[in-house]
């Protein structure tokens, strides 16, 4: 210690007593910015969005707050424009682009591909490719035959393609009677998730993230997904209605993190799942990902469901977001009894097969043109999948009232109708 | 001048003058090992969005680039110093330059220039934004790296030898730059917690700590560099201020490492890219460390 130090008992400590008092004023200042902050929060939240277009001069935004107002109004509240990313940016397109139309002096998308989503999207887009919801969800309804033989290969390689390639590549028989009047309002609107476009990439991002907001928040809510998994052929939106899962989303899911960062989703920003959680978000030990596909064990959408290619992978990545809430044993018990259910649908399933065995050819002649065409699609395509659906997600009225025991319905109708053929054909068997 | 002398046993301080290093060396090659892992964090930070822009790659590639240059100005040094120092000069400015830059893009990329007047930045949107502070120690590196590059004659004049017989007097002596960089570095990261913190809404009061701290560590530091005679209290409560700096750094990184890891401890790469930055509380230690070179004793160089 120098001599002014003893001359000034203070002196000593005086950058410790600096720093000591710098503390205390951080602190007040602290109580203070959360007392003022505590008065404001109510207001805030009623103005917390901040149109990012109000001023902007940009033609397109100018032009189009006039003649489509809404959307510009709700590009401006997205955080693409917050990020100045400007219409053009997806928009513009060169004269010679596949789909290219001229408009006001530029050439443009009307409906911008999944090409200008990978510009910045790229992994998203990869593993929407590998997934059901691309190619496989358009192939399902008009076949492969028109596709170019690029996308020939890339929909062969999707895990889907894999079930019974010959019979889905072919075009929906329904699909083909119904006509495109209805198709277009109808199986269309959903499949089109899958939609080649003219200059090759596949698919519309769209369908679940929203023209123009682009909302993190509702494309995590279970309500987007209810635009198609809905009805009797897959009836997940309500079967997660009637799920714990579903109820404890209803009854708190006001209060979730919507907007948390997407790849460190934990249980306390999502007590509960939703859709997007189980089957796409980064969660627990799960990465994310944009292949609905990715978690799943069984192909449950076909007639007799068998296990996916490296199914006990994807059984990890699923396990991995159940783990954050259930225990191991609790979740290979799940496991085990879902499978079994599974197994029973399939055997069903394939009771009605063998039914209709000795009479395939004459009901397969023309599709959907008899009532027994309708019943054994039914079994199937509706009560078998409901069935099994409703046990791996929690829905028990959708396993019994509208799965099996509709199934089991269809079951004693269609030997009733099967046994009326013969009779008619005086083949064996028949009455 | 303030210096670690002060509070070491004569044996100490013999032992820190007979080091390898001088403390403008031991400064520059922190600079090259910062600028090395700056570039490696400004990646994954980039790296987040899924695609790094053309842009976004600049302090990727300067950074280890920068580093490594800087280590072989080190070595030129040995033998021909004007040139070393030149190398180093401009891979420092070009540091300045990158952490400018930075600043200016993410201070763009957090604000809404065709928003209303009133609402085209907001503390809310700096939160939310990419960290407008963070690459300013790009600056703060190229700042000390200068300082460090240049010889200072006689020791604690403030003033630097430059190339030939030219000569720059600064208003403070080299020791003392170091002190107000230390201050302002902590400063600068300080407030860069605090917009990081602040997204989790500062719920868990451990996310307190490093403001605590690093306010603590501000006043101090920019106290001891201000104090005409600093006395042997004043040194070491700065050294204390330092070392909790690198203890705070170190707990950051634990706790941010946790808060990446699942339940289970399992390691998700995703996580720790878009969760907790694992590496960014070490710039806490980074200024710990920095200040506390700052006090070692400067020594007649050629």
């Amino acid at each position: 210690m120098n001599s002014a130090d003893s001359e000034n008992p203070a002196r000593p400590a005086r950058l410790l007593i600096a720093g000591l008092v710098a503390i205390i004023i951080l602190l007040g200042l602290v109580l203070l910015a959360l007392a003022i902050g505590d008065s404001l929060v109510a207001g805030e939240a009623e103005a917390g969005e901040v149109d990012a277009l109000a001023e902007s001069d940009n033609e397109c935004v100018t032009c189009h707050r006039r003649t489509t107002t809404g959307i510009v109004a709700q590009y401006g509240r997205s955080t693409m424009a917050a990020a100045e990313i400007l219409c053009e940016a997806c928009h513009e397109v060169p004269a010679d682009y596949p789909g290219a139309i001229e408009h006001e002096g530029t050439f443009v998308l009307n409906t911008p591909s999944t090409e200008m989503c990978e510009e910045c999207h790229t992994q998203e887009v990869a593993q929407f490719y590998q997934s059901r919801h691309a190619l496989p969800a358009y192939v399902a309804y008009a076949g492969a035959d028109d596709l170019p033989p690029e996308l020939v290969d890339q929909y062969a390689g999707i895990p889907e393609a894999q079930v019974d390639p010959d019979a889905l590549k072919r075009r929906n028989a329904l699909h083909a009677i119904e006509g495109e009047a209805i198709t277009r309002f109808a199986c269309e609107d959903c499949h089109n998730i899958g939609l080649p476009h003219e200059d090759g990439s596949v698919g519309q991002c769209q369908k679940c993230h929203i023209r123009h907001e682009f909302s993190l928040e509702q494309a995590r809510k279970p309500e987007t997904c209810n635009h198609c998994h809905i009805g009797p052929d897959h009836p997940q939106w309500e079967i997660y209605q009637e799920s714990y899962h579903g109820i404890a989303y209803m009854t708190g899911g006001d209060d979730w993190h919507w907007e948390a960062e997407a790849g460190t989703l934990t249980v306390e920003d999502f007590p509960a799942p939703t859709c997007a959680t189980c089957h796409m978000s980064g969660f627990g030990a799960t990465g994310t990902t944009h292949d609905v596909g990715d978690r799943l064990a069984w192909y449950l959408f076909a007639p007799i469901s068998s296990r996916r290619p490296s199914w006990q992978d994807n059984v990890v990545r699923m396990q991995a977001v159940c783990q954050e809430c259930h225990n191991v044993e609790f979740i290979d018990t799940f496991y085990a009894d879902a499978d079994l259910a599974t197994e029973a649908v399939n055997e069903r399933v394939r009771q009605s097969d063998e039914m209709v065995a000795p009479i395939a050819a004459q009901i397969n002649a023309e599709p959907f043109d008899e009532p027994i065409d309708f019943v054994y699609f039914e079994l199937w395509h509706h009560w078998g999948r409901t069935a099994k659906f409703g046990a791996w997600m929690n829905g028990p009225d959708y396993t019994q009232w509208h799965g099996i025991y509709e199934l089991l319905a269809d079951l004693e109708e269609l030997e009733e109708m099967v046994g009326e053929y013969e009779s008619e054909a005086g083949l064996a068997g028949g009455d | 001048m303030a210096t670690l002398d002060s509070l070491l046993p004569a044996t100490s301080t013999e032992r820190l003058r007979r080091l390898p290093l001088s403390r403008d060396q031991l400064m520059l090659l922190l600079a090259a090992f910062n600028l090395v892992l700056l570039g490696l964090e400004t990646y994954l930070a980039h790296l987040i969005s899924g695609t790094i822009r053309p842009r976004e790659w600049i302090p990727i590639l300067f950074g280890p680039a920068g580093g490594i240059v800087l280590l072989i100005a080190g070595v030129i040094a040995l033998r021909r110093r004007n040139e070393a120092t030149l190398l180093a000069t401009i891979v420092l400015v070009a540091s300045i330059v990158v952490g400018l830059l930075g600043t200016y893009f993410h201070v763009v990329r957090g604000s809404l220039p065709s928003a209303p007047m009133f609402d085209r930045i907001s503390i809310n949107l700096l939160v939310w934004a990419p960290p407008v502070v963070g690459p300013l120690v790009f600056s703060l590196v190229g700042l000390w790296g200068i300082s460090a590059a240049f010889v200072e004659e006689p020791v604690n004049s403030g003033r630097l030898r430059l190339w030939g017989n030219r000569h720059l007097q600064l208003p403070y002596s080299k020791t003392r730059a170091y002190l107000f960089m230390a201050s302002l570095g902590t400063l600068a990261t300080v407030f860069s917690s605090v917009f990081d913190h602040a997204r989790s809404g500062f719920d868990d009061p451990r996310l307190w700590i490093p403001t605590v701290i690093g306010v603590f560590a501000t006043v101090v530091a920019a106290g001891l560099a201000t104090v005409k005679e600093p006395g042997r209290w004043d040194v070491a409560v700065y050294v204390f201020a330092m070392v909790l700096m690198l203890l705070v750094g170190l707990l950051g990184v634990y706790y941010h490492v946790r808060a990446d890891l699942t339940g289970e401890s399992v390691i998700i790469p995703e996580r720790f890219l878009r969760g907790a930055p694992f590496l960014a509380p070490m710039l806490f230690s980074n200024l710990g460390l920095f200040g506390l070179i700052a006090l070692v004793s400067p020594r007649e160089e050629v």
